[in-house]
């Protein structure tokens, strides 16, 4: 399988949030129409569909949509586009995308409810973080 | 017989009467008087070729509630903003990514700013479909104007 190099272009830094929000979309866009051939290439068929990888990326970047800060924006964007670049070059491998992409896990309390399924609030806060 | 009933709607498009071919309920009503005769002539036509249009709409309207998760009791008009319906702009593009993926084509960086409803989005559709077969619907064109 040929290793193409797909340089990640830095380009200047947005101007303002719409330009910002006009590279999301770009960059979502081009994720979207890249997720067939990342389906051919880790054989992903059998394991989730379009829709799904499409709902997940969505999510994904609907997880920082409050941020505001244009150069934030770019950052965020730039470790997007690195992602992108590494998964359809076949940079990762099938676990790596299941692992990441189509499994559903919410954090450390979700293992601990079902190795002790104590319903104790005081637990649940202690398994997220130190200070509550 | 995709290619014909695609070549109505093209011819459809040239008179640039998209809106009134599309669903005869509201169509002829806001454009009924300049376009009675033509669409008295093209309605019988219409009928017995499956035509797109209608199906373009239900199929957006199938994938927006899916997308943004809409009851089954929510209002789902054809001229409802996607707005309304509690889509951001991130939603917008996914759906028409959805409809990119559905119907095989290819939507412009300025074709998509301007889908704010699902009329627009399904004649949006409808007119990319018609134009990717380039070369078959001006041949059939010509075909069905002969037989008109």
């Amino acid at each position: 399988m040929a290793f193409t190099m797909r340089a990640v272009k830095v380009q200047p830094s947005s101007a303002s949030l719409e330009e910002a929000r006009h590279r999301v979309f770009d960059f979502f866009k081009t994720a979207c129409r890249s997720l067939p051939s990342i389906m051919e290439i880790y054989n992903l068929d059998d394991v989730v569909t379009i829709s799904q990888l499409r709902s997940n990326i969505s999510a994904q970047i609907r997880k920082n949509a409050h941020i505001t800060n244009p150069k934030v924006i770019d950052m965020l964007l730039l470790k997007g586009d690195e992602e992108l670049s590494n998964i359809t070059e076949h940079a990762k491998q099938r676990h790596h995308i299941i692992g990441q992409y189509v499994v559903e896990h919410s954090g450390p309390h979700d293992k601990g409810s079902t190795k002790d399924p104590s319903t104790s609030e005081f637990l649940k806060n202690f398994y997220t973080s130190n200070y509550f | 017989m995709a290619s014909v009933s695609a070549t109505f709607v093209s011819f459809g498009c040239s008179f640039n009467q998209t809106k009134c071919i599309t669903a005869g309920k509201n169509c002829t009503i806001s454009l009924g008087m300049r376009n009675r005769t033509l669409t008295a002539v093209r309605f019988p036509r219409l009928r017995v070729s499956c035509s797109a249009k209608p199906e373009t709409v239900t199929k957006v309207m199938e994938i927006v509630k899916k997308q943004l998760a809409l009851n089954d009791d929510v209002p789902l008009k054809p001229e409802s903003k996607f707005s309304e319906l509690g889509a951001d702009s991130l939603d917008t593009v996914e759906i028409v990514m959805i409809m990119e993926e559905e119907f095989g084509i290819t939507v412009e960086e300025d074709n998509s700013q301007s889908i704010t409803t699902v009329q627009e989005a399904a004649e949006l559709i409808d007119k990319l479909v018609a134009a990717k077969p380039d070369q078959p619907a001006s041949e059939s064109e010509q075909k069905s104007e002969a037989i008109s």
